[in-house]
């Protein structure tokens, strides 16, 4: 009896088309979804852990930056303290300064002097 | 199909619809509370977010005042408030042993707070837990070592808030200028001076910060949320020089003390551009503690001690209004310095009341200088009655800027006043006495601007404080705007040396700086009704006169061991004249 070769070539075709593990039976399968979801949630887990982890690091960048922004008007207010004039005389006088006499002042008038830019820029009356 | 498999078919058909009623149960209450309930009833949408959603209002820094110099006069500071949750504490501690935690609680709070006894502390839990109080403020801007104290030590039912404070680093300096601001759990608000006058641009925008939370209650960065950043208040740089304020304010306060004044002013002027350099007052107050001076008042008791004074308190301004009248006469050509008049020491007028010299002294004929000089009233009412007329004196006090706020300060000037003809209540005898500075109200300011007028050529500038506006939406710098031409340059001259002269012969010598010439006029005004030794002691001028370069008006309210502009008012102004002089470096116009 004479077989037909044409049936052979299609299942050969249609072993072809379909991937081997289409052929996996249901015990096959739900291990492999079981795996591919535990990889999902591994992933989401180290995705989640990693923004909890950023957060945490930018709650801590936030709380030293308002450290230094407070440390910051601390100083600045220090400047300003030590700058102005009352702390200034303050300090002379315990250093043992006195306000010059106008009487033992003398001025020399230098004609054509240049003013020091820097030192004369808010000066100019 | 046999009778097993239909029983197992029924068996599954009565499993899927009982499994199938129960899911719709289930969705029927799921679109109860997640559709129905979820923005109406029980808002559970909203209180969910109430649980998990944060907002936050994130304040906007308060833009710093700087002087001339760059140096800060206004700026900002954070410190903590502490407070307890009598509430919290509670519930943490049903059944325990409450009272010993508490005694522990208080004794750690105590140790870190000194100030506070135990006794408040316990109070303060007791009325708390009795009254339901979730958080009770117990201290209040603590020093940064007991904020980190109190940081270490964690203790529970105790959180600190952060607040962020005004503060002035030179204390009562320029304080008058600065104003302050008022500090409460709703926010700051500057009262008085800049801080008022410029509060929207200083105060910026607050922003806002809605964000999930964690349990601790931090915001959840990472998670959906709304920012809205804050903007910072606008920083501003005045015209005024620390150096010269200090120097102003503490030779004022000497002068003030030493002759037994009841209140004093000085306001010095960039000639030139109307740049207020220096404005001072005393009695002043300390903005970093002005609750303390809310009861105490300034400017011969006018007004509170908050007021600045040169912009706010009006008084008479005696002689130094003569050079008003002068200038009157001299732009309209009716007079010349060398014009004469036979003063008597007295003058009687056929509509209004005579006029007197100081001491009734007469000075014969006289000249328009020798007016100034002598400080004659008669001869200025001669002028403003005999000469110009009302006609030709009152559009002068006009352009002077008399009776006009100067704009300097929206709100906290005091425009002044006099009367004029159209008045019901005027008289010829007003502008007799307005002439020599009497029947007049003028602000400090008003009357410096009277002189940088003279000094400038006849040019009124507008004056200025806020030299320039950073920030907030603005980059601005103040340019000096001509506020209108008084009087001539030609008169503005002819002024100027009859007014170095007044200064160097007649009563101003004490003001005299050795090396520079000035051009001053005193002024000695009484206030009718009180006893005549009660004076407004006055000098206002310029210098150099040959080159003007600061206007500087002195003023000494009631002063007690000198009661004269030319003896109590001439040596302060002659000492704030040299210093400046010496400051800012500027050459001698005489020899020394």
């Amino acid at each position: 009896m004479r077989v037909s070769s044409r049936p052979i070539l299609a299942a050969r075709r249609r072993r072809q088309l379909h991937p081997f593990f289409f052929r996996m039976g249901p015990v096959g399968l739900c291990i492999c979804s079981v795996l591919l979801i535990s990889l999902m949630a591994v992933l989401y887990l180290s995705q989640l852990g990693q923004a909890v982890t950023a957060n945490q690091q930018i709650q801590t960048l936030h709380r030293q930056q308002a450290t230094l922004a407070r440390e910051d008007q601390d100083l600045v207010q220090q400047i300003a303290q030590e700058q102005s004039p009352v702390y200034i005389a303050a300090h002379a006088k315990a250093m043992g300064l006195i306000p010059a006499d106008p009487k033992t002042v003398i001025v020399l008038v230098i004609s054509h002097l240049k003013p020091i830019p820097s030192y004369s820029q808010h000066l100019q009356p | 199909m046999n009778v097993e498999m239909q029983r197992a078919r029924r068996r599954q058909m009565f499993i899927f619809l009982l499994v199938t009623f129960g899911m719709l149960v289930l969705l029927a209450r799921l679109y109860y509370w997640q559709v129905l309930q979820s923005h109406s009833g029980y808002n559970l949408a909203q209180q969910a977010n109430q649980e998990h959603l944060q907002n936050q209002i994130l304040d906007a820094p308060r833009g710093l005042i700087y002087d001339s110099a760059g140096r800060i006069l206004a700026s900002n500071i954070i410190r903590d408030d502490v407070y307890i949750e009598p509430v919290q504490f509670s519930v943490d501690h049903p059944n325990g042993d409450t009272q010993g935690d508490l005694q522990t609680l208080i004794g750690a709070l105590h140790g870190a707070l000194p100030s506070i006894s135990i006794d408040t502390l316990q109070k303060a839990f007791h009325d708390g837990m009795a009254q339901g109080l979730w958080a009770e403020r117990v201290a209040v801007r603590i020093t940064p070592a007991q904020s980190q104290t109190l940081r270490n030590l964690q203790l529970s039912d105790v959180f600190l808030q952060p607040h962020t404070w005004r503060v002035y680093p030179g204390g009562t300096l320029a304080s008058q200028i600065l104003g302050f601001v008022t500090q409460n759990d709703t926010g700051n608000a500057g009262m008085y001076g800049i801080e008022k006058q410029y509060n929207s641009l200083l105060q910026g925008t607050p922003g806002s910060l809605t964000a999930e939370t964690d349990l601790q209650g931090n915001p959840l960065t990472l998670a959906p949320g709304n920012e809205q950043p804050a903007v910072s208040g606008a920083n501003l740089t005045l015209t005024i020089d620390s150096n010269v304020q200090y120097m102003v304010e503490t030779a004022l306060a000497n002068a003030v003390k030493q002759l037994d004044a009841m209140s004093g002013t000085v306001v010095i002027l960039n000639v030139r551009t109307g740049a207020v350099v220096s404005m001072a007052g005393y009695p002043t107050f300390d903005p970093n503690q002005y609750g303390q001076y809310a009861n105490q008042l300034g400017c011969e008791n006018q007004a509170g001690v908050y007021f600045n004074p040169a912009i706010y308190c009006v008084y008479e301004p005696g002689s130094t209004m003569k050079a008003v009248t002068m200038s009157a006469g001299l732009d309209t050509g009716l007079i010349t310095p060398d014009t004469t008049l036979d003063d008597q020491g007295c003058m009687s007028f056929s509509d209004a009341a005579q006029v007197c010299n100081w001491e009734d002294l007469a000075y014969g004929t006289e000249s328009m200088t020798g007016v100034l000089i002598h400080s004659a009233n008669v001869g200025a009412a001669y002028v403003a009655h005999n000469i110009l007329h009302t006609t030709h004196y009152y559009p002068y006090l006009q352009k002077f800027g008399f009776g006009q706020a100067t704009g300097i300060a929206d709100g906290q000037e005091n425009p002044g006043s006099y009367r004029q003809p159209g008045n019901p209540l005027w008289s010829v005898s007003d502008l007799t006495r307005q002439a020599f500075g009497e029947a007049i109200y003028a602000t400090p300011l008003q009357v410096a601007l009277v002189y940088q007028t003279i000094a400038n050529g006849g040019m009124q500038m507008q004056p200025y404080m806020v030299a320039s506006i950073q920030g907030n939406g603005h980059n601005a710098n103040t340019q000096p705007v001509v506020k209108r031409r008084v009087i001539s340059a030609n008169a503005a001259q002819l002024l100027t040396g009859m007014l170095e002269q007044a200064a160097t012969k007649g009563f101003a010598q004490l003001a005299q700086v050795p090396g520079y010439s000035i051009a001053a006029k005193t002024g000695t005004a009484t206030t009718q009704g009180i006893s005549a030794d009660q004076t407004v002691a006055s000098v206002a001028g310029f210098i150099p006169a040959s080159n003007p370069k600061f206007v500087i008006l002195v003023k000494l309210d009631r002063p007690q061991k000198a009661i004269y502009g030319s003896t109590a008012a001439a040596p302060l102004w002659g000492y704030i004249a040299q210093q400046l002089m010496w400051y800012y470096n500027v050459p001698p116009d005489l020899p020394l």
